[in-house]
């Protein structure tokens, strides 16, 4: 391993070159005092001079002087080398620079002493300052610190610092959000506002709810309920929500909102996707009875619900699916494999790439909830059966597998704005537990990455069906990485219930009528130029037709089923799984699997068989971007996705090649193509002279060689190779030329 | 666009040639086919056990069809019998008797033949059929497709590789052509035509031929004049542990001599150290540093012919198991290490073109023979360093130079004659990969795409064409393949427009480059398109490339249909619009209706993609309006999408 030689300077070990030796730079620290770029509410916490950031490309060997400093944001380091040397990056984010480190973004800390590398945890910071300091972040970028030339007061004070602030738990109000919004208030933080077209739907008021069940055609048979308005019955429930129409609102009341069927999405054909949370543990033999009863009874209710009798499939999720705990432990196995400190290392894990990958299992656990997905769309699309997944708490794997399914059903949710609203839907106000399952306040072991894992499956989707997207995996990315940035109430609650009271300000500040609304993060406007948003825009998605309607035409009619399979096979149910919710798996089980539950429910047994051949049928017909899109699960079928986890390793990059040069030609096509579409609107509308709006996103116009990464970890290399001509338009495929027309309207009437 | 179709049809005409013409042989042949047809054969896919067809089984003296009898539009399969490596019986079940099919090309196929007579006797002529004994057994001297006996000979011209040395600037003031194979008589797995150093006296060369494996000399392959470096092959030294031969220092040095810019030159020997060890116990070996000056000598263990024969295997059948988990596949893949021993060829070709290109300095490069990983190597390196190897014409002229002409021994390796099984292996499929991965990584330096490598790897194995046929160009010239026999390349010249890529662009500065792939393993992916090509159940179902070549197809119908539209308003008597005829619009009252029309496509197209336009806007050109009016605005409706995508292609395809 390579790295600096050792304080006492007793060794030869190979030390690193600088560029400048120490006393310039003092002096040039004197001239050239660095200003960190604080944003409002942020506060600096404490600083270090004269620390040096290794980089990789250079073997470690050197580096750059600058100063370190940690915030109550974001760990961040300076230089003024470096903004010298800086390549003009095309990506770009407001809030955090290439060298910042948002705080809940690191996941490791390490400290070298005499070449051994040892974590730091709170509370155990050695007395001893290590000679580097490593940061290693969940967005897989690895920081190297020499701390050899930096003051040693210094030193410990930061180091003690950034292991306080990135590794001790914390309180909620801690977290950056409030200060930043306070600072800012109503300033630069206005109400929500986001700008796309058609908005994205934020599902807190009764419309959305309304506008989305009329949209799938359910408001026949599934009414807004407003009973849990201020949250006076369930804080686990969001103000608004859909059930069935018959459900009364006393039902509602008597679990607090558990063992309710909870509307998710209707399909055309009537069926629909429905989520239940388990009813709360009963204490005796005859409460659990009734509660058996109960669960019947709801799911008679859903049965007859529809005005075509349609049969119900209930599905424990956490029967068939991997454990939350499992989902955990493989992730974290698998992010280890990208988290290479040095070149040798990478060169290690990468001999055993492909059984590493296998022995982490994430590809698996990947393909387990496609298969899952499939299964349950094949109820939905073939047997028109309504399908009521069950999950103890139903906020982790519900949500996973009810937008994974209306993913592939409706094209809307693969828009842009359709994507946002599902996961506002389904997440936001699913309660997904966002703050506990990304383990911001780092105060508890529930940390699973679900939330990450759908993301992981949407993305499987999009490479392979890429036309069919109109978000790029840049976006995914992007959104991923957005988890880690406390600034967004999207991913900072557990509950729409807990953000709404957290939202709430002290008397004194209410009576100054300052709402404090965090941001969501759909408002990329707050982290992003129009420049870099122009990536998240697929250029290859095929538009929606405009002739077709929001649903396909024709459809499958619905089998009217009045009788049912005289013997529902659901006693041989599958079966307990081994993890750590298997005794609440049991419950649930128990509770609804003990006797005959309805005449309503049915479960297969032969569900592979069944979803293989429909797949195999589904593809035998002609593709259509804009219906059904099931996935493709087989073993080779899954891929790593390697822009997420391996944009900043330089071993990997590929200058000059990889699909993102594909991508760039398609930019530089579609580019052209608006050049001349300007041209002929130009010589139809003859008065027009001068080409509006020309230039307005130029996303690959900065990029100098592009590299398989993409916009992520430009190549630092030196290159004398020149540079490749790339798109300077990407504007009119984002609609900016549409009001070009409607002026000339007028002219030509 | 799907290969399996084009290829049924594509044989489907030969064959009706050859049964024709070449009538004795196929008498021959016949004589092995005792059940010309079986019917009620049932086709089981092999990654879904629902599916099934059933159909008629046909023999013939060259191909086995599959004609499908239970489907309205009944398809076919057509298997060349050079292309079966395996014929299996598998114990009779209750539904008759299994027999499974293994090709060449990949290719796996499933029958089930009712009754266990005719299965017997199909294995049998199978058997038969599949394994030639001699050459002129083989289909390339019964295949005459349409054409003349000059266009056939002009075939054999294609590829002149006088003309290929010249490119390179070969002959010049340092390398010659030298005479000494003529008529074989130094090496006879080389070809007569070769060069060397102007300083090397034949002497020298026929001391070092003797001093090497099967007389295999250093012999020019390819010359980079950009720095004057060159790559050179031969086989190994007979060193074995302490012999010298001074002519064969002698050679060496010259070679490095040649290149008046680097003071050494590199060897390389292509194998594990180990196995270059355990060949000195034999009398072989490699060059010994201390004798040679002026050479840096390196190993990089790409492994032997068994090995890679039996790691191929090992991923066919991996990837072959139904419904395969995600873990056994990551699993088999590793284990077999297919794609590990990919790297190291790749590996191995990035050096050497870092060495001539960066460093300049010229690298000899050998094996144990110098006809397989050697191969491999040079064509490779070459591919790298020079763009004229990334066309379509000259990855023609990369395989005659370093796999034909220098003696592949592609009649053992692809198994044409029942010969040794042990010979056979994977070298070329590998080399292959090799150029896919390649293309995978630089997905614009390339004039041809992925369907232009299947295409030449399914003929390598078809032995329709004479190119391949034989281990070198002594045995070629014996069966006067180039008078009997068609050639490959003008066939692929013929067909050329399918094999594009329509992301190529010769303009890149990056195309000029040499190439620096990156082969880390994450980069190497399992190819389906070439191991599972015809298992059409586990595509993706679409990839980039075929939607841009539907993409070109969908326009060619466009401008079509504006050619129509345009001859129907000539015959109308109207004049054609100025939309259409892209002068400067003038105000024309009576056609501001129509103009009106088309400003609406103009808003909406703004907001659409490019694909959709192109679909909507065919839909619109469908309308076949009688009145005039009606097809003026259909007109113009198509007219500004179709400038767009029109030019808009023909840069893609430039």
């Amino acid at each position: 391993m390579l790295s600096l030689g050792s304080g006492g300077g007793k060794t030869a070990k190979p030390s690193f070159v600088s560029y400048v030796s120490p006393e310039e730079i003092k002096k040039e620290n004197v001239n050239d005092e660095l200003k960190p770029h604080l944003l409002p509410g942020e506060i600096l916490i404490c600083e270090a001079n004269t620390v040096v950031k290794l980089s990789r490309e250079d073997s470690l060997q050197r580096g750059f002087y600058g100063k370190l400093i940690c915030t109550n944001f974001k760990i961040s380091f300076l230089s003024a080398e470096q903004l010298l040397d800086e390549v003009e990056q095309s990506y770009r984010n407001k809030l955090m620079g290439e060298n910042d480190i948002s705080l809940h973004c690191v996941d490791q800390i390490f400290g070298v002493y005499d070449d051994k590398k040892k974590p730091l945890l709170p509370g155990a910071v050695k007395n001893k300052i290590p000679e580097k300091l490593l940061l290693y972040c969940k967005d897989f970028r690895v920081f190297h610190f020499g701390l050899r030339y930096t003051k040693e007061e210094d030193a410990r004070r930061l180091i003690q610092g950034i292991v306080h602030h990135c590794l001790n738990p914390t309180s909620l109000k801690c977290l950056f959000a409030f200060p930043y919004v306070g600072a800012a208030g109503g300033l630069k933080v206005g109400p929500i506002r986001i700008e796309d077209d058609p908005p994205t739907m934020m599902f807190e008021s009764k419309n959305d709810w309304r506008g989305e069940l009329d949209r799938t055609g359910g408001l026949l048979t599934y009414r807004i309920i407003s009973i849990n308005e201020n949250y006076k019955i369930s804080t686990r429930l969001p103000q608004f929500f859909a059930v069935p129409l018959s459900v009364a609102d006393d039902d509602i009341k008597k679990y607090k909102g558990k063992g309710i069927p909870l509307w998710c999405w209707s399909h055309p054909s009537g069926c629909a996707l429905l989520k239940m949370a388990a009813v709360p543990e009963a204490a005796d033999d005859s409460a659990s009875q009734m509660d058996k009863g109960w669960i019947e009874r709801q799911l008679h209710i859903l049965g007859e619900a529809h005005p075509i009798n349609y049969m119900v499939r209930t599905e424990i999720l956490s029967a068939t699916l991997p454990t939350l705990q499992e989902i955990q432990a493989s992730y974290s196995r698998f992010k280890q494999l990208f988290l290479t400190e040095n070149a040798a290392e990478f060169w290690e894990t990468d001999i055993k790439w492909l059984s590493a990958l296998e022995n982490s299992n994430w590809l698996e656990v990947i393909r387990q909830c496609l298969k899952k997905a499939l299964d349950i769309v094949e109820c939905l699309e073939h047997k028109n059966t309504t399908v009521v997944l069950m999950e103890e708490n139903c906020c982790d794997l519900c949500c996973l597998v009810a937008s994974l399914v209306q993913v592939i059903i409706d094209p809307h949710f693969r828009t842009i704005s359709g994507f946002q609203s599902l996961i506002q839907k389904e997440w936001v106000m699913g309660c997904h537990c966002f703050l506990d399952r990304c383990n911001l306040l780092r105060n508890n072991d529930k940390e699973v990455p679900v939330f990450l894992l759908f993301l992981e499956c949407v993305w499987q989707l999009l490479q392979q069906h890429p036309p069919a997207f109109e978000f790029t995996e840049t976006y995914l990315t992007i959104l991923s990485d957005s988890m880690y940035i406390p600034i967004f109430s999207t991913f900072l609650f557990n509950s729409p219930c807990q953000r709404d009271n957290n939202q709430m300000l002290d008397e004194d500040q209410r009576m100054l009528s300052r709402s404090l609304k965090l941001p969501s993060v759909w408002e990329w406007s707050v982290q992003f130029e129009n420049s870099v948003q122009a990536l998240f825009y697929n250029p290859v998605y095929v538009g929606k037709p405009k002739t077709d309607k929001i649903r396909r035409t024709q459809r499958v009619k619905p089998q009217r089923q009045m009788s049912l399979p005289s013997s529902p096979s659901y006693h041989n149910r599958p079966t307990s799984k081994k993890g750590f919710f298997r005794e609440e798996t049991d419950h649930l089980i128990k509770t609804f699997l003990g006797k005959k539950i309805s005449r309503w429910t049915v479960t297969t047994e032969d569900h592979s068989v069944n979803y293989r051949q429909f797949y195999d049928d589904w593809r035998s017909k002609p593709v259509d971007h804009h219906g059904l899109l099931l996935p493709q699960y087989d073993g080779p079928a899954l891929k790593v996705w390697g822009q997420r986890y391996l944009r900043w390793i330089p071993e990997v990059q590929i200058p000059g090649g990889g699909s993102t040069i594909t991508l760039n030609k398609i930019f530089e096509i579609m580019d052209e193509i608006n050049t001349l579409q300007t041209k002929v609107s130009q010589r139809v509308l003859k008065r027009q002279t001068s080409s509006p709006s020309s230039d307005v996103f130029t996303p690959f116009h900065q990029a100098s060689r592009l590299s398989s990464t993409f916009p992520f970890g430009t190549i630092r290399r030196q290159s004398i190779k020149p540079r490749i001509p790339v798109s300077t338009n990407l504007s009119m495929s984002f609609g900016s030329m549409e009001n070009l027309p409607d002026e000339e309207d007028l002219g030509v009437l | 666009m799907y290969a399996p179709a084009r290829r049924f049809a594509q044989a489907r005409c030969l064959c009706t040639y050859a049964l024709a013409r070449d009538f004795e042989q196929a008498r021959f042949k016949m004589e092995h086919i005792r059940t010309p047809k079986v019917e009620q054969v049932k086709c089981l896919d092999r990654f879904s056990s629902k599916k099934s067809t059933t159909g008629t089984l046909h023999l013939t003296t060259t191909h086995l069809i599959y004609r499908e009898t239970t489907t309205d539009s009944p398809k076919e399969i057509w298997i060349m019998h050079h292309h079966i490596a395996v014929v299996e019986k598998l114990p009779l079940t209750a539904v008759g008797c299994p027999l499974v099919i293994h090709c060449k090309n990949f290719r796996v196929i499933h029958f089930i033949i009712p009754r266990e007579r005719d299965c017997h006797d199909i294995f049998n002529s199978l058997l038969k059929l599949s394994r030639p004994v001699k050459y002129d057994d083989l289909y390339a001297f019964s295949y005459t497709p349409k054409k003349t006996e000059y266009e056939r000979m002009m075939g054999w011209k294609v590829v002149n590789l006088n003309d290929e040395y010249q490119r390179m600037r070969i002959p010049n003031d340092i390398w010659q052509l030298t005479d000494v194979n003529r008529g074989y008589k130094v090496c006879d797995t080389y070809p007569t035509e070769l060069y060397v150093p102007r300083s090397v006296s034949k002497p020298i060369i026929v001391g070092s031929s003797k001093f090497r494996s099967k007389g295999r000399f250093p012999a020019l392959s390819y010359f980079f004049h950009q720095t004057q470096a060159a790559i050179c092959r031969c086989s190994q030294p007979l060193s074995g542990f302490s012999a010298r031969c001074l002519e064969d220092e002698h050679m060496l040095q010259a070679i490095s001599k040649a290149n008046p810019n680097s003071h050494f030159m590199y060897v390389m020997d292509t194998r594990p150290k180990l196995n270059a060890i355990a060949n000195r116990a034999a009398g072989k070996g490699y060059e010994n540093e201390d004798n040679y000056s002026n050479i840096r000598f390196k190993f990089v263990g790409i492994e032997n012919i068994h090995v890679m024969r039996a790691s191929l295997q090992k991923v066919n059948e991996v990837c072959g198991t139904k419904e395969l988990s995600l873990n056994d596949f990551l699993i088999g893949l590793e284990s077999s290490g297919w794609l590990r021993h990919i790297k190291a060829v790749l590996d191995a070709a990035t050096s050497l073109a870092k060495a001539v290109g960066r460093e300049g300095a010229s690298v000899l490069v050998h094996c144990s023979d110098g006809w397989d990983r050697t191969a491999q190597v040079c064509s490779l390196g070459s591919l790298l360093l020079d763009p004229y190897y990334r066309t379509i014409k000259g990855f023609m002229v990369l395989i005659e130079k370093d796999w034909i002409t220098f003696g592949h021994k592609f009649a053992e390796r692809c198994g044409q004659l029942d010969g040794d099984p042990k010979e056979i292996s994977p070298v070329f499929t590998q080399f292959i990969e090799c150029v896919w991965h390649l293309t995978e990584q630089f997905p614009r330096v390339f004039e041809y795409s992925e369907t232009y490598l299947l295409e030449i790897h399914e003929h390598v194995h078809s032995c329709q064409f004479g190119n391949f046929i034989g281990n070198c160009q002594k045995e070629r010239e014996a069966m006067k393949i180039q008078q009997k026999t068609h050639s490959l390349w003008s066939f692929l010249l013929e067909n050329q427009h399918k094999y594009l890529n329509p992301l190529y662009d010769c303009n890149l500065p990056c195309a000029h480059e040499v190439l620096e792939p990156n082969t880390v393993s994450f980069n190497f992916k399992f190819w389906r398109c070439m191991y599972h090509q015809f298992d059409i159940t586990i595509h993706p179902r679409q990839s980039q490339l075929s939607r841009i070549l539907t993409f070109i197809e969908q326009n060619n119908q466009l401008e079509m249909e504006a050619k129509k539209l345009e001859e129907q308003i000539i015959k109308l008597g109207q004049k054609p619009c100025a939309v259409y005829s892209r002068e400067p619009f003038h105000p024309v009252s009576r056609l501001s209706r129509m103009l009106k029309a088309s400003e609406t496509v103009c808003k909406e197209e703004q907001q659409t993609t490019v694909e959709s336009n192109s679909i909507r806007t065919l839909e619109d050109g469908n309308i076949s309006g009688d009145e005039c009016k009606e097809l003026k605005a259909t007109f113009s409706k198509t007219e500004p999408t179709l400038v767009n995508l029109e030019l808009g292609m023909a840069k893609m395809t430039c």
